[in-house]
């Protein structure tokens, strides 16, 4: 069962999208020198389709994206809920951020906009540094995904 | 008199001995300074009339001898005596200055030395800007003489009391107290168009050319700035600049900026000479000027989209017969914005503070998609303006945070044409704080309490109102007698200060909900109600949510030496707490949303702190959640850096300076409407400024 500690509107996560930010739980990665360790325990409230509709009610047109902050413990149901989004929402963009290296092939990776994969690894920086492991696509109008990770390089 | 061991308490409140001695040797110099004999037996006889008590003052052992001495007859002697006290009261006046001056040479900036309105805008302290200062406190007594004067005959010696002991107390603060003039203005500029200078007091005439019309408008500025005390906007400066390029270019010199206009070596442009001329009136204009203790004009203008154009301007005329035109004024906006953006990272221009007024409709969209793209597209480049949108073009703003509604979009000037010609005239602000807290301690009903407080208010407004009328009886205000601003349709402004801090005593939390909501809107409602019934066809108030840059400051010092609940060093100036980062940046375009602001006819600016820029697309979507929550006037301030070893200047807010790697680095801001160095303001907003939270995005 997926869950999550808190969520917050942030901009610099997806690029052009005012993006709702939920932060999943139980994350299995433990990347040594994490920034989010209160992610590693199995805490928080139930995340299902019934957590999504509250906020949808709550943020409505303010927000452009979703985004699943983890959620590698159960990589299924990550994509059940972006399903469900797309679905029932269809106003609104879907991104994860995946800690693992690649993403499970029992995903379907069309089911989301923005995916970005990668662990953290300390002496490669985060995604704002060009020397950086992590990788952030973008799915275009072909239905494949394009490496923008670029744009989280500062001119 | 029996004479015992007790002491007398001084003027500065030290307690000493008494000394009898003292009091002997003050009376026989009186008596010798008219060359009367006094013999010990006089001099105990006086003496005897003498009511002493253990701590008495010194100022009513002197009032008694003075009785005394006119009791047995000595006139002479007492005028005299009155006259010596009054000499040195004078010289303790002077002593006091001289103490002022010292301390001022050694604070550390102009704004922590003034000691009556601390104020970013003059960034250096020298010789010119201590001569601003010293003046200041004899300013605040002869307003408040001027004031009380007219209260009393309009109201009653009663009433000037009281606002005597409000303003004494904290409750209510007078704002500009240290200036004679009105406060703020939007002017129009058509009597300047027709007549140039003279009907002010100047000496140029009707601009007829771009050359005059840069040089005459500098001096327009400086001129109608010196007899304001506040801000000065000149809404219609672009529309008009337009007008002097297309009789020197052609009216579409804008399809062809690239063409050579001169035939000087250096073969300039068009496009040169239109940002020559920027380059000419925005250097000017931030200059220190002599004639406002060296602050620089507060120079503010406004951009319009097509449909805010029309509504404002739509039946505008020019001397000519010509009507704007706005295919070119489009232009010139965008080239005065992107010359302006470009300029700021060159050198630290604070003015003109900018207002872009977009159209909106029911849904957030913008009327005008052309200038929303534009407006986001400039936030993304880092440029640092404000935004005010509206369904319907009822306002403008005339100062950087000054809001007023314009009730028929101020097209009633008789010479056939005209523009906005708004302000405020003096401005009130109660300390909701202090007022609140009053209430609650002394079991009373906090709004029945807070109406007597804002009842107060108006009618001192409305003595302010008379005395302006006085004046202007008089011929003192030639900016009202020129027609650059009319008198019933500036403001009389009621501002709150200490919002949030009250709410936070009631126990609210400061977030989006009802019953901070219902909070806001009682307080603010009853204040609305006040301003309607007070209305006249020749008086309107309104109310604002006051920036504060010291007034925050020194309502938090008071209150907390007074002993009530203060739960920062700096009272906000916004409906959340400046540096709460639970709120999200949706919550606080919530918190300055229609349901919160729709009584604060003034306005208040939202002024949302974020760390990084953010992209065009990202700011179009604020723009829509502003539009839909209802936000009306905001900014986006992200710190720019500015290196002190190198003098970079740096959109973004880092910590080393890009170009020479220093770590001796200061950031511009926007604290209270423009833009300065944070080094400039006043030590408590520096601190303020420091603790602000700047809505970080990167994890």
């Amino acid at each position: 069962m997926l869950k999550y500690v808190n969520t917050d509107v942030v901009f610099q996560e997806i690029p052009d999208e005012v993006t709702l930010a939920i932060n999943i739980s139980n994350c299995p990665c433990h990347c040594p020198g994490c920034h989010s360790h209160y992610l590693w325990e199995d805490i928080g409230t139930s995340l299902d389709t019934q957590a999504i509709d509250a906020f949808v009610t709550k943020y409505g047109k303010n927000i452009t994206c979703l985004a699943f902050m983890g959620g590698d413990c159960a990589p299924k149901e990550v994509n059940e809920l972006a399903n469900y989004i797309h679905e029932a929402y269809p106003q609104y963009k879907v991104g994860w951020y995946s800690g693992r290296l690649r993403i499970p092939s029992v995903v379907k990776k069309t089911d989301f906009d923005y995916i970005k994969v990668g662990p953290y690894i300390k002496h490669l920086g985060p995604l704002g540094k060009p020397t950086t492991n992590q990788r952030m696509y973008r799915q275009n109008n072909a239905g494949t995904f394009d490496d923008i990770t670029y744009r989280f390089w500062r001119k | 008199m029996e004479i015992k061991n007790f002491t007398i308490t001084k003027r500065d409140g030290s307690k000493d001995r008494f000394s009898l001695d003292k009091i002997m040797n003050a009376i026989v110099k009186a008596f010798e300074s008219v060359e009367q004999p006094a013999d010990l037996g006089t001099i105990s006889k006086i003496l005897s009339h003498l009511d002493m008590h253990d701590d008495i003052k010194v100022e009513d052992i002197q009032n008694q001898v003075e009785e005394a001495l006119m009791r047995e007859g000595f006139y002479k002697v007492a005028k005299s005596f009155m006259l010596y006290r009054q000499q040195h009261s004078e010289d303790r006046e002077t002593l006091a200055k001289l103490q002022f001056l010292s301390d001022y040479c050694e604070s550390v900036n102009a704004a922590t030395g003034s000691k009556y309105d601390a104020n970013a805008n003059v960034e250096h302290k020298n010789i010119a800007t201590l001569i601003g200062e010293l003046p200041k406190s004899n300013f605040i007594r002869l307003n408040r003489r001027l004031l009380t004067d007219r209260i009393k005959k309009m109201y009653g010696k009663q009433l000037a009391d009281e606002y005597i002991d409000k303003l004494t107390h904290h409750f209510i603060y007078k704002n500009d107290e240290t200036s004679l003039a009105n406060y703020c203005a939007s002017i129009t500029m058509y009597p300047w168009l027709i007549g140039g200078t003279l009907s002010i007091g100047g000496n140029s005439t009707a601009p007829t050319n771009l050359k005059s019309f840069c040089g005459s408008f500098v001096n327009m500025v400086f001129m109608v700035s010196s007899m304001l005390s506040g801000a000065c906007a000149t809404p219609e400066f672009l529309m008009y600049m337009n007008y002097f390029i297309g009789k020197e270019y052609g009216e579409d010199y804008y399809k062809r900026p690239n063409d050579q206009a001169d035939l000087s070596l250096r073969k300039r442009t068009i496009d040169k000479v239109i940002t020559d001329c920027f380059e000419q009136i925005v250097y000017t204009l931030n200059q220190p000027t002599g004639a406002r203790n060296y602050q620089a004009v507060f120079w503010n203008i406004a951009y319009y989209d097509k449909y805010y154009f029309d509504s404002i301007f739509g039946e505008f005329y020019f001397p000519d017969g010509s009507r704007p035109d706005w295919e070119g004024l489009s232009w010139l906006q965008k080239r005065f914005m992107k010359w302006f953006n470009k300029e700021r990272t060159k050198t630290l221009l604070t003015f003109p503070v900018e207002t872009m007024a977009l159209l909106t409709n029911k849904d957030g969209e913008c009327l005008d998609p052309e200038w929303g793209d534009f407006t986001a597209e400039m936030y993304s480049e880092g440029h640092s303006f404000f935004t005010y949108m509206s369904d319907n073009a009822d306002s403008l703003s005339s100062c950087c945070r000054l809001r007023n509604e314009i009730t028929d979009n101020g097209f009633s000037y008789t010479l056939g044409a005209g523009g906005v010609s708004t302000g405020s005239k003096s401005v009130l602000t109660i300390n909701l704080n202090r007022c609140i807290q009053y209430a609650v301690n002394h079991r009373l009903d906090y709004l029945d309490y807070l109406g007597t407080v804002i009842d107060l208010c108006h009618k001192v407004q409305l003595a302010y109102n008379e005395n302006l009328k006085e004046l202007q009886e008089h011929g003192m205000l030639p900016l009202f007698d020129a027609g650059y601003i009319n008198i019933s349709r500036q403001y009389l402004t009621i501002g709150i200060n200490g919002l949030v801090e009250a709410a936070e005593f009631m126990g609210l939390k400061i977030t989006p909900n009802d019953d901070y909501l219902h909070f806001v809107q009682g307080i603010l409602g009853l204040i609305e109600k006040y301003n309607k019934q007070y209305r006249t066809k020749d008086v309107m108030f309104n109310c604002e949510m006051i920036p504060a840059e010291n007034v925050g400051v020194k309502h938090a010092k008071w209150d907390r030496e007074d002993g009530y609940f203060v739960p920062r060093d700096c009272y906000n100036s916004y409906f959340y707490v400046v540096e709460d980062d639970s709120l999200t940046i949706l919550d606080k375009f919530k918190l300055h949303g229609a349901p919160y602001i729709e009584h604060l006819t003034g306005g208040s600016a939202l002024h949302m702190n974020l760390e990084e820029h953010l992209s065009k697309n990202q700011y179009k979507q604020l723009l829509k959640v502003a539009a839909k929550e209802g936000c009306n006037y905001f900014t986006f301030n992200i710190p720019n850096t500015i290196c002190n070893d190198c003098g970079t200047i740096d959109k973004r807010y880092l910590h080393e300076c890009p170009h020479c790697h220093s770590k001796n680095v200061d950031y511009m801001t926007r604290i209270i409407g423009y833009l300065k160095r944070v080094s400039n303001f006043s030590q408590p907003r520096q601190e303020e400024a420091a603790r602000r939270y700047y809505a970080s995005a990167a994890k």
